[in-house]
């Protein structure tokens, strides 16, 4: 398997699931949290957002497996509700930056020049200011929600792909089959797209896959702070807030959606590790 | 009150209760924790209950009020005498001195009081307009003329804006004063201010009721975190706080070393509607509203069972209180039929929330579920706080909930705020009845205390006819204990607080176990 290439021979399949668990395990806590969600309201023992006064700040037991909080909700409901906030957040959020990047980067990397220069210095002035900061000041001036949190995840996210994948266009463009291609006059978006970038994203989808936890803990901060999901949505980070309050009376409230958090940014790392052992990607 | 920045404060500012761990000696330096920090020690720049809470220990007023929170009494001034027309106040001064040493006289006190009417830095310009000069005719006597009679007048001057400055202290530099006052009248005097941290103060030998303070000093410490604050009170860093989470309340009650003290306080959040509002012009809209909230429940969630359900905009426990006004019936069916018959079955409101306040954002979920159950689709707007406010006098909102905390004893106050058709538009609701207009400015030029109860007790109902959901929600906090603007003392080994009337801090300070 050369550097930077995708090489995956159907057989092949089992024997790296067989020899890779840190991939089985990555792979499968996704795929359960994927079933979660899409099954959710068959799974939710009750409505996630329906108030009862008389259950408030129940401790876990077998009506409520997982508690209710302040308001008299299923804590339960709540988190496997909120699964499917926190994989849309995960999966979007990662997806506008990666899709993005991948364009400027390849473009950046194959012309050089001016084009280059333009695109790499707005790279640098994005990193210049610290990310949550960043972050903030959009969703502040865009106003709180979810669709304003995409819209500052793309504009800011985006500069990491665009690094990784330049870098690597501008290795490959070198490469003989580039100039071979070149040199059979093939246009330059087709050398660009299905030449260079197909053996130079492998590091972006392995970078994606820890972005995914990042992404995933921003939207969990950024609703912390009362900034992206709106009430009375469940999401887990905004259900850690709504606890916070509750933590040394009720640390049902926060712990279960805070450990949802935890293992699902686990199984990203898991496969973003077990992905980057199987395509040679070191970071 | 037409200054935004009073008002502010009293939405930026949560109340609570207070929480001091027990001990036994008295003298030293107690330590209190608190939100934030004060901002200023020049009284006539803040009207944050943080600020006004200092501004106790450290300057004395001409008049009290008593410690059960409902009568003035002598503070600087030892006496007054009121002519027959209501038009002149001659007060005559107590012997006592600043801390520097100097006496206080007649002409310190005239000049605070005009200072306040005239200073542009004032914040409480307006409520002082109706004083008309203010005379020391020996350094003994002031004579204050008003320009018409006001029946709120000697309670407004209870308030700690209006302390009894040194005239001295204060020409020599404002701003130095406002930094590190060099003459207090009070019980303390600042020795330090960290800011953003804490205000130190020690004993001033020089007050007049020096022999009532048992305290070396006091220091103000400023704790943001509710959970970190009651930790720093169980762990002994702090001798006592203020607001304790109302979830924390009953928790708190269990620890043996805690006192936890609790007090009818002042404060009601109101839902404020905004009148000009389409479907929201109509009265029966409004009223159906009401109908639509199960207000006990809300109380209920939010303050676990510490307040009450509110039905009048004067507070209970305050004066000319209103206890037999209607309450509108919780019943979502009838709210929902009456929506339908003035036309508004599909009503959807945009509610303006104070983003990171706990209380208001419970109250919001709260209220999108049980306005849900009647038909109406409620839409969740988060913004800052210090956003909101502007928002609401721009009336870019059709509902939102803030609160209020009365400062003086008088009800004028807040009646003008909420009813007096004055530059505020009636707390931002833009209500209009002309009717209630009057009522609210014959109320203040009345002197006979029964006739002005009397028309009190029309403005809150017809206040709650036209209007019931401005007028408020809830009124958080509890059993009533002995409230007032300062308590020095009264038992051997009680310390020094500070108090003043319709604050949310009240509640006596705990008397040792041992």
């Amino acid at each position: 398997m050369s550097a930077g290439s995708i090489t995956l021979s159907p057989v092949g399949w089992r024997m790296f699931f067989g020899r890779n668990p840190m991939l089985a395990i990555g792979a499968g806590i996704l795929l359960a949290f994927v079933l979660l969600a899409i099954a959710a309201p068959l799974v939710a023992p009750y409505d996630p957002i329906l108030q009862n006064g008389e259950i408030r700040l129940q401790p876990p037991s077998l009506l409520h497996p997982f508690g209710t909080d302040n308001f008299g909700r299923d804590i339960l409901s709540r988190v496997i509700w909120g699964t499917r906030i926190d994989l849309q957040i995960a999966l979007i959020g990662v997806a506008f930056p990666f899709v993005i990047g991948t364009v400027v980067g390849t473009i950046a990397g194959f012309f050089g020049g001016i084009v280059d220069a333009l695109f790499m210095r707005l790279v640098d002035i994005i990193l210049a200011f610290p990310f949550l900061v960043l972050m903030l000041s959009i969703i502040a001036i865009l106003g709180p929600g979810l669709s304003s949190f995409y819209i500052a995840m793309a504009l800011v996210g985006w500069v990491s792909y665009a690094r990784l994948i330049r870098a690597q266009i501008l290795v490959l463009k070198n490469s003989d089959y580039a100039v071979a291609a070149v040199s059979l006059g093939f246009g330059r978006l087709r050398i660009m797209f299905r030449h260079l970038l197909p053996n130079a994203i492998a590091g972006s989808i392995v970078f994606a896959m820890s972005d995914a936890v990042l992404v995933l803990l921003s939207g969990a901060a950024v609703s912390y702070l009362g900034l992206g999901v709106q009430p009375p949505v469940a999401e887990w980070g905004v259900m850690v807030a709504e606890g916070q309050s509750f933590i040394t009376t009720a640390w049902w409230i926060t712990l279960f959606p805070g450990l949802s958090i935890v293992c699902l940014a686990f199984g990203f790392s898991m496969l973003g590790d077990a992905l980057g052992e199987l395509l040679g990607v070191h970071e | 009150m037409t200054n935004r920045w009073k008002n502010i404060s009293r939405a930026a500012f949560a109340a609570a209760l207070m929480l001091s761990a027990s001990y036994a000696e008295a003298a030293g330096i107690l330590t209190i924790g608190r939100r934030e920090d004060s901002t200023t020690f020049d009284p006539i720049k803040s009207a944050q209950n943080v600020d006004n809470w200092v501004f106790s220990n450290v300057f004395d007023v001409l008049v009290r009020v008593d410690k059960t929170g409902t009568k003035l009494e002598p503070g600087l001034a030892e006496s007054w005498t009121i002519s027959p027309d209501g038009l002149t106040y001659t007060f005559k001064m107590r012997d006592a001195k600043f801390s520097d040493g100097s006496p206080i006289t007649a002409e310190d006190a005239a000049f605070s009081l005009l200072r306040i009417r005239d200073s542009k830095e004032s914040l409480w310009s307006d409520s002082y307009k109706i004083v008309d000069t203010a005379v020391a005719t020996d350094p003994k006597t002031l004579t204050v003329k008003l320009t018409s009679a006001s029946a709120p007048f000697l309670s407004q001057l209870a308030l700690p804006n209006v302390s009894v400055l040194s005239k001295k202290a204060v020409e020599a530099g404002e701003e130095a004063f406002a930094e590190l006052p060099t003459a207090s009248s009070g019980a303390f005097t600042v020795k330090e201010w960290r800011r953003g941290d804490r205000v130190i103060l020690e004993k001033n030998p020089n007050f007049w009721q020096a022999d009532r303070v048992k305290l070396d000093g006091v220091e103000w410490i400023s704790v943001p975190d509710d959970n970190t604050r009651m930790l720093n009170v169980q762990a002994g860093q702090l001798d006592t706080a203020i607001f304790v989470p109302f979830s924390r309340v009953a928790e708190l009650k269990k620890d043996p070393n805690l006192v936890i003290h609790t007090d009818v306080s002042t404060r009601e959040d109101h839902l404020l509607i905004n009148h000009e509002h389409g479907a929201l012009a109509k009265k029966e809209v409004r009223q159906a509203l009401d109908m639509a909230i199960d207000k006990k429940s809300i109380v209920d969630t939010v303050t676990f069972g510490i307040g009450t359900v509110a039905n009048s905009y004067i507070p209970k426990g305050s004066l000319y209180h209103y206890d037999a006004n209607y309450q509108y019936p919780y019943d979502p069916a009838k709210a929902k039929a009456m929506l339908a018959a003035a036309g508004a079955s599909d009503l959807k409101l945009n509610y303006v929330v104070n983003a990171g306040n706990e209380v208001d954002e419970q109250i919001a979920v709260l209220l999108q579920q049980q306005l849900g159950k009647a038909g109406v689709t409620v839409n969740l707007q988060k913004v800052d706080p210090s956003q909101s406010w502007n928002m609401l006098i721009d009336g870019d909102y059709d509902i939102s909930v803030m609160y209020w905390t009365n400062d003086i004893l008088d009800p004028d106050q807040k009646t003008t705020f909420v009813l007096g058709h004055d530059s505020n538009m009636n707390y931002m609701t833009r209500y209009k009845n002309d009717k209630v207009k009057d009522l609210v400015a014959a109320a203040r030029l009345e002197l006979d205390p029964t006739k002005r109860e009397a028309m009190y007790v029309d403005i809150q109902k017809l206040a709650k006819d036209d209007d019931p959901l401005d007028r408020p929600l809830l009124q958080p906090l509890y059993q009533r204990l002995p409230q007032g603007h300062r308590e020095f003392l009264p038992e051997p080994a009680r310390p020094l607080l500070p108090r003043r009337y319709g604050q949310e801090l009240i509640g006596s300070f705990a008397p040792p176990l041992s």
